[in-house]
């Protein structure tokens, strides 16, 4: 359909309008968020010094990386982020599931639960799991004294503790999610589902579970991505055995002689690897939304 | 045969009884309703046969096998909802495969099937769409064919045509019916709307209070309610009491007070014999009921009564009269005939005549109870035809 002038006018103003909104934001993004990135990319290809860079060009960042000096911490990482993943998930549906079933005000009590632990500092928090796991701490003495072991476990500053703590922090995360678009499933489609022979396994498996896939999927986005980059609870309840990607980065900046380019090149490694996950999971996502079965 | 025998049922939610001892049989391919207004507890009965409500008491028969407290996916019954719940993320082809993926039928099988359940509901070139994509009619039919395709022994249909508007409605209750012919199973249907359960069904329960308050073929109930509840119910009626007074070989005398003091003699066929001196009530239909400005020829057989018009509303297919006799109002249904007696529309305040032959009134030996003249007879006058609100205490 052609347009008459006022329209059009009426449009290019609307179009303007909305581009003077949003300008704040851009010139944010641009100055804080483009523009350090780039110096992030450029910054990865120079030369360390002690406390700087050389501005001499040098792909060695890259060179040690893919020799395989940093695998381990890269695979650390990502094993982290699985389990921590996997681990709210599997603990994180039943509980959404339950709230998202419960009435209203019951639901509400228990939303407020799920959020209250943000009101008290992350590394508070952190801290009181450092005193519960210690090796003559809440948790091994209670054991103790119950009698079920002879001698303190050595949770603290293993792996373990770092994906418990980790699995605490990120719970939320999974939960909140989830519990949305649980709380917009309609219940009676598994009554259909047992109505046409399903039992309460079978309608979860093909009815709950694939209308809760966009919730698994957000809250796998919010739990995946920062447990990859992961350092504050591995520096404080992990070992300097094993460190994950997040220290090694950190390390890098901190520790004199500086490398700004390892830390640099690291973290744009780390970025191209989220990215893939992210292409895969979106692919997977969809496939899933829109499955054919074969005819 | 009898397909579906329901024991002394009962259900119960802490304290509040949805269903109270109800007993019936339903043949089997039936086409059978449970009509009631919303709360009546027809909606929890059909619960109770799908298996999503475990009855308090009382036992559910499907065929001889007793089913009360089967899980819903171990019946051969099975039910088309409300709002039809298909799986939002599965296509058409695949919600109607459902049941026999469930059942891990051989996939040549399931496409056969499904094409042919397509077929029956015509649907057959949607297949690939998904439920979003298609309108509240289609849904229903797809809703229709995931269940039909179990080969159930007892379809249940929980108000399908709710959420359809007027046409659609009228459209699809052809087409179940003849779904229905086609695959001759037993269909049970519930709803609120009576004239949807009147021209569906083959035979139906009123419901109210979690009772069944009378069961039979359509007509039968219409035609011959048992109690002033189905007589109001199910279409609308003229519910008139008055006093037994000669019972003659084949009618009765009653001497109905008409507000004023004064008391009119109808003239009734009879099916119960009341003793002369008892209370009764008569419901007269209103299309039964001639109205003429002229003083019709007496007969025998013929009641007459001289009132006076009060409201008159044109409906289209038929005009609607209300006519004041003493303090009395009837409800008089005229078809626009214009053949016989006087041309000239009837007006406002005018006299006119009413008249019905005496074995067009059906005789219900219960009295309304008073709340079922409602608040609009402030005026002191007793309609003859009111909501009906509440159920009379016999």
């Amino acid at each position: 359909m052609r347009q008459s002038p006022q329209q059009h006018r009426l449009e290019r103003r609307r179009n303007l309008s909305s581009w003077l909104l949003s300008l704040p934001t851009m010139i944010w993004l641009t100055a804080f968020f483009l523009i350090p990135y780039f110096i992030v990319v450029i910054y990865s290809f120079l030369s360390p010094d002690i406390y700087d860079v050389k501005f001499e060009v040098s792909l060695d960042a890259y060179r040690q990386i893919f020799s395989g000096e940093y695998l381990r911490s890269f695979l650390l990482s990502f094993r982290l982020a699985f389990y921590t993943t996997l681990l709210c998930i599997l603990l994180g549906f039943p509980v959404a599931y339950f709230i998202a079933r419960a009435g209203e005000k019951l639901r509400n009590t228990l939303l407020i639960f799920i959020i209250i632990p943000f009101w008290t500092n992350l590394i508070i928090r952190i801290f009181s799991w450092r005193i519960f796991l210690a090796y003559n701490g809440v948790l091994n003495d209670t054991l103790m004294r119950m009698g079920l072991i002879s001698s303190p476990l050595e949770i603290m500053r293993t792996d373990l503790a770092v994906i418990l703590v980790m699995v605490y922090v990120y719970l939320p995360y999974m939960i909140l999610p989830l519990y949305s678009t649980l709380e917009k499933l309609d219940f009676t489609l598994l009554q259909a589902a047992m109505d046409l022979g399903a039992n309460e396994v079978k309608a979860f498996f093909r009815i709950t579970l694939p209308l809760a896939v966009e919730g698994i999927f957000a809250g796998t986005l919010l739990v995946f991505i920062p447990a990859l980059g992961a350092y504050l609870i591995p520096q404080l309840v992990g070992n300097q055995r094993s460190l994950y990607i997040g220290q090694v980065i950190t390390y890098k900046i901190k520790n004199i002689p500086r490398n700004w380019p390892m830390a640099s090149a690291l973290s744009l490694i780390l970025l191209l690897l989220v990215a893939i996950m992210l292409l895969i999971m979106f692919y997977l996502f969809k496939r899933q939304r829109r499955r054919k079965w074969q005819l | 045969m009898e397909n579906i025998r329901l024991e002394n049922l009962s259900k119960d939610f802490g304290g509040f009884t949805a269903v109270n001892r109800v007993n019936l049989e339903i043949k089997s391919g039936e086409l059978f309703s449970f009509l009631g207004p919303s709360g009546c507890g027809k909606t929890t009965l059909l619960r109770m046969i799908a298996g999503f409500e475990i009855p308090s008491e009382g036992n559910i028969y499907l065929g001889n096998t007793e089913i009360t407290e089967l899980p819903p996916y171990k019946r051969e019954v099975n039910t088309i909802f409300q709002n039809y719940s298909l799986f939002p993320h599965m296509t058409l082809f695949d919600n109607v495969a459902f049941g026999l993926r469930i059942k891990k039928r051989p996939k040549d099988e399931i496409r056969e099937r499904v094409r042919e359940m397509l077929t029956l509901v015509k649907m057959e070139d949607q297949a690939l769409k998904y439920p979003d994509q298609i309108s509240g009619g289609q849904k229903q039919r797809i809703a229709i064919a995931r269940a039909l395709i179990n080969k159930p022994r007892v379809l249940l249909l929980d108000e399908p045509l709710a959420a359809l508007d007027l046409k659609l409605r009228q459209h699809m209750l052809i087409e179940l019916m003849n779904i229905h012919d086609a695959v001759g199973i037993t269909f049970i249907y519930v709803t609120h709307d009576q004239s949807e359960a009147m021209s569906i069904s083959d035979s139906m329960a009123v419901m109210n209070h979690g009772e069944i308050v009378q069961s039979g073929p359509p007509d039968d109930i219409y035609e011959r309610p048992a109690s002033i509840f189905s007589a109001y119910f199910i279409g609308e009626t003229n519910l008139v009491t008055g006093e037994v007074t000669a019972v003659h070989e084949d009618y009765i005398e009653l001497c109905c007070p008409d507000g004023t003091g004064k008391c009119f003699e109808i003239d009734s066929s009879f099916h119960i014999a009341p003793a002369p001196g008892r209370q009764i009530t008569l419901s007269l239909r209103p299309e039964k009921i001639a109205i003429s400005r002229s003083k019709p020829r007496a007969a025998d057989d013929i009641n007459m009564l001289k009132g006076v018009i009060e409201d008159i509303l044109y409906l289209g297919t038929h005009t609607q009269y209300i006519v004041r006799v003493g303090k009395l109002k009837f409800r008089v249904f005229s078809q626009h005939k214009r053949v016989y007696f006087d041309d000239k529309a009837l007006d406002w305040e005018e006299s006119v005549w009413l008249f019905w032959h005496d074995t067009d009134s059906w005789l219900i030996e219960e009295i309304p109870s008073d709340d079922l003249y409602g608040e609009e007879s402030g005026d002191g006058s007793r309609p003859a035809m009111q909501r009906y609100v509440k159920r009379g205490k016999a």
